[in-house]
């Protein structure tokens, strides 16, 4: 129509998961100057996924530190100036490499504030996950690792807009948050993120999908596997819940006993390998707290206890899909 | 030797020995006269032997990158441009030594005789080598050689070890394994190299400086000159002219010998440059983060073009009856077809023996089917002797 600006009326544009991570950083940065980040390659190089592209240009080398392969001294550093009351945000290139930094993290970070008062508001963030055929030391999940050190939070988003508004709560947060992003939805999901502030809080899940026949409870990327087999169930008349924690510590059980009371039934479904995962843990607070409710067991559905392997057919066999889900789901309704 | 415009860098396409720089290949070949009667010393099996390693390197790597573009592969990681340090380290050593090579080594595994076949199928992920498709990073026990794991560093303490192991089971060997100028920042390093230093184990540590950390150059992430890194230590330092695989080898036949006399471990600093990329899928990206200048002088320095020419200008023939030039044609011949058989074996390979996904439990732990013998076999003594590549 003539006359008209194009944009009016026009949808906003829609960010990818990945830009949404950068835009909630770039946001928090504008606003509060304690905020820098420091991570391998993160400067001219805008960090191996481009996570941190334009930063530098933006806020210059005091506030976006390339930093020697040190994964150790970045968590340290980061400990250390977060302490002074800044607000770091370390990359771990690969969230493989927090392995490297893990000392600091579980026995300095999570403590401090126990045992001193002295808080650690720091974020320490990086791409975890499988899917790309990127092999043992790129792929991995790490959260397990973390989940039993008390003094940590965890967050990993399956959508942009939560992305978006996690990382900035994260940043806010007045405490050490692991934040972990699947690197399989980077490039490959977006949606238009609500203009104004959207903080998402920590500790909050989100219902993607409400059903009454069954839950399935998961997080990252594995949430769109949930969606995918839900619908998949749906044509045969199943109708399921699916409950995306976004927050993995401290957990919403609040929402997790609701969705569980409701539905009775039960699938805790994630992408880390089975033994001492997070669905272990699920599992037992689900026993604990809401076991006049179940009418079937907790099922988990899970990879293998193997390390993840690089080559196609070995990776796709090892990660849950929609298939896997739907056949625990069907026997699980058997039951 | 033939120029691939298609994949070498551009610098490399025509490049022609400029008089100023085989000037300077030759000094440095007088510069230390020990490295010089090691030089002098070489036959000439050894002189082709390096010449042919070197091409091996550098067409195993055009057939990495031929793959990527063809989308048979994602990535690969090249050692373009870096095929002297890690030629000229291997062929210093024994049969019975160990390396322990990062993924930009790649030369160090065939160098340490394993097939190019094997090198490309861990790569496609086939069920068929050492580690059945679930890992890329690969090795060879049998061969001395150490498959890595991603995380740079890593390899320098588990060195350490293999290298305290041969010692107490009396075996005279040597363990050599590479750092990056990026990797040297670890704190795997420092923790692995002191140990070895106050252990005085047979390591040698090749720190080799490319310039770059992936997107990050050396003095981002660095702010001492690593000439004289192994006083920290309390141990020698030599350095090197990575380019420079004669250079290389001299200086590494020094290190050897320092370990072998029980003076060890040595890092060895060999000043080089990565002609690329991190990977194949940042190639374009290297080259407007870093200076042009940096791409251009050293892509006059080709260390295969340099050395080939060396090879062509020498008096001495390489095999009675020919021209050197007419041998290492001769040569390389026989290696892109070797290059090429390897790729094919490989190839048909992923046709017919890419894991079953029922495998992808096997192999976690030992089963009553699994050798107890160690995995890096007790050096056997005929290896002693004998030279370590093919
Ligand atoms: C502990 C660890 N942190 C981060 C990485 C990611 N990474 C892979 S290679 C690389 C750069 C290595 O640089 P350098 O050691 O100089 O070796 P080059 O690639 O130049 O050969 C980085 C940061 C890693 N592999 N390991
Ligand atoms: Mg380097």
């Amino acid at each position: 129509m003539e006359g008209v600006p194009a944009t009016v009326g026009a949808p906003l544009p829609e960010t990818t998961y990945l830009d949404a991570i950068r835009k909630g950083i770039w946001e928090e940065m504008e606003a509060d100057e304690s905020v820098f980040v420091l991570g391998e390659d993160v400067g001219a190089y805008g960090g191996a996924f481009k996570v941190t592209r334009g930063m530098l240009d933006r806020f210059g080398p005091d506030r976006v530190l390339d930093t020697p392969i040190s994964e150790a001294a970045i968590v340290g550093a980061a400990i250390g100036a977060a302490m002074m009351g800044m607000r770091p945000v370390a990359e771990m290139q690969f969230i493989d490499f927090i392995a490297c930094a893990f000392n600091m993290i579980t026995n300095f970070a999570a403590s401090s504030r126990y045992r001193t008062g002295i808080g650690v508001p720091m974020v320490i963030r990086g791409p975890a996950g499988g899917g790309v055929h990127a092999g043992p030391f790129h792929s991995g999940n790490v959260e397990a690792f973390f989940l039993n050190t008390p003094g940590l939070k965890m967050v990993q988003p399956s959508t942009a807009r939560d992305a978006h508004g996690l990382i900035k709560a994260a940043i806010r947060d007045p405490d050490p948050v692991l934040f972990f992003e699947h690197k399989l939805l980077y490039r490959h999901i977006k949606e238009e993120l609500t203009p104004g502030d959207e903080i998402i809080p920590l500790g909050k899940a989100a219902l993607r999908r409400q059903g009454d026949d069954l839950t399935i409870i998961s997080y990252g990327a594995m949430v769109h596997t949930a969606l995918k087999a839900a619908s998949e169930l749906e044509n045969d008349g199943v109708s399921t819940t699916v409950l995306d924690l976004r927050t993995l510590l401290p957990l919403d059980n609040e929402a997790i006993l609701a969705a569980v009371a409701r539905t009775g039934k039960v699938i805790l479904l994630h992408e880390a390998t089975r033994t001492g995962g997070l669905g272990g843990e699920l599992a037992a607070i689900i026993a604990e707290e809401a076991f006049e409710y179940l009418d079937g067991p907790i099922l988990r559905v899970t990879p293998p206890d193997t390390p993840v392997p690089y080559s196609q057919p070995l990776e796709d066999a090892f990660l849950p899909n929609a298939g896997t889900v739907t056949a625990a789901a069907r026997k699980l309704l058997d039951y | 030797m033939k120029r691939y415009p298609a994949y070498d860098p551009p610098e490399y396409v025509d490049w022609k020995p400029e008089p100023d720089v085989m000037k300077g290949f030759t000094a440095t070949l007088s510069r230390e006269p020990r490295r010089a009667a090691v030089v002098a010393d070489l036959s000439t099996d050894k002189l082709m032997g390096l010449y042919e390693g070197m091409l091996r390197f550098r067409l195993h790597d055009i057939t990495l990158k031929r793959w990527v573009r063809q989308g048979v592969l994602s990535k690969a990681w090249l050692g373009t441009g870096e095929e002297a340090v890690t030629v000229g380290n291997v062929h210093a050593l024994r049969a019975a030594d160990l390396v322990g090579p990062m993924i930009r080594n790649a030369g160090a595994c065939h160098e340490m005789g394993m097939p190019l076949a094997d090198l490309f199928r861990a790569y496609l992920g086939t069920a068929d080598q050492i580690t059945h498709g679930r890992d890329i990073h690969t090795g060879d026990p049998r061969r001395g050689v150490v498959p890595p794991i991603s995380f740079v560093g890593s390899l320098v303490p588990v060195m350490a070890g293999m290298a305290l192991a041969a010692r107490l089971r009396g075996e005279k060997r040597v363990a050599l394994t590479w750092v990056g100028d990026g990797a040297s920042r670890t704190g795997e390093f420092h923790e692995g190299f002191n140990f070895a230093a106050v252990r005085k184990l047979p390591l040698i540590v090749v720190l080799q400086d490319n310039g770059v950390a992936l997107g990050t150059p050396t003095r981002t992430h660095t702010r001492a000159d690593f000439t004289h890194l192994g006083a920290a230590y309390g141990t020698a330092s030599l350095t090197c002219d990575g380019n420079h695989v004669l250079d290389v080898l001299a200086a590494t036949s020094q290190a050897v010998a320092l370990c072998r006399e029980g003076a060890g471990p040595v890092l060895l600093v060999a000043k080089t440059f990565r002609m690329g990329g991190h990977a194949t899928h940042d190639e374009a990206e290297a080259r407007a983060i870093f200076p042009a200048r940096l791409f251009k002088t050293w892509g006059r320095r080709d260390p295969i073009g340099m050395y080939e020419t060396w090879l062509e200008q020498r008096q001495q023939p390489l095999m009675g009856g020919r021209e050197n030039r007419q041998v290492l044609a001769e040569i390389e011949d026989k290696v892109s077809r070797e290059v090429e058989a390897g790729a094919q074996e490989a190839l048909d390979s992923r046709r017919d023996s890419m894991p079953d996904g029922r495998s992808l439990r096997e192999g976690v732990f030992a089963t009553s089917d699994d050798s107890t013998e160690p995995a890096f076999p007790p050096c056997p003594v005929s290896a002693t002797g004998a030279a370590a590549h093919r």
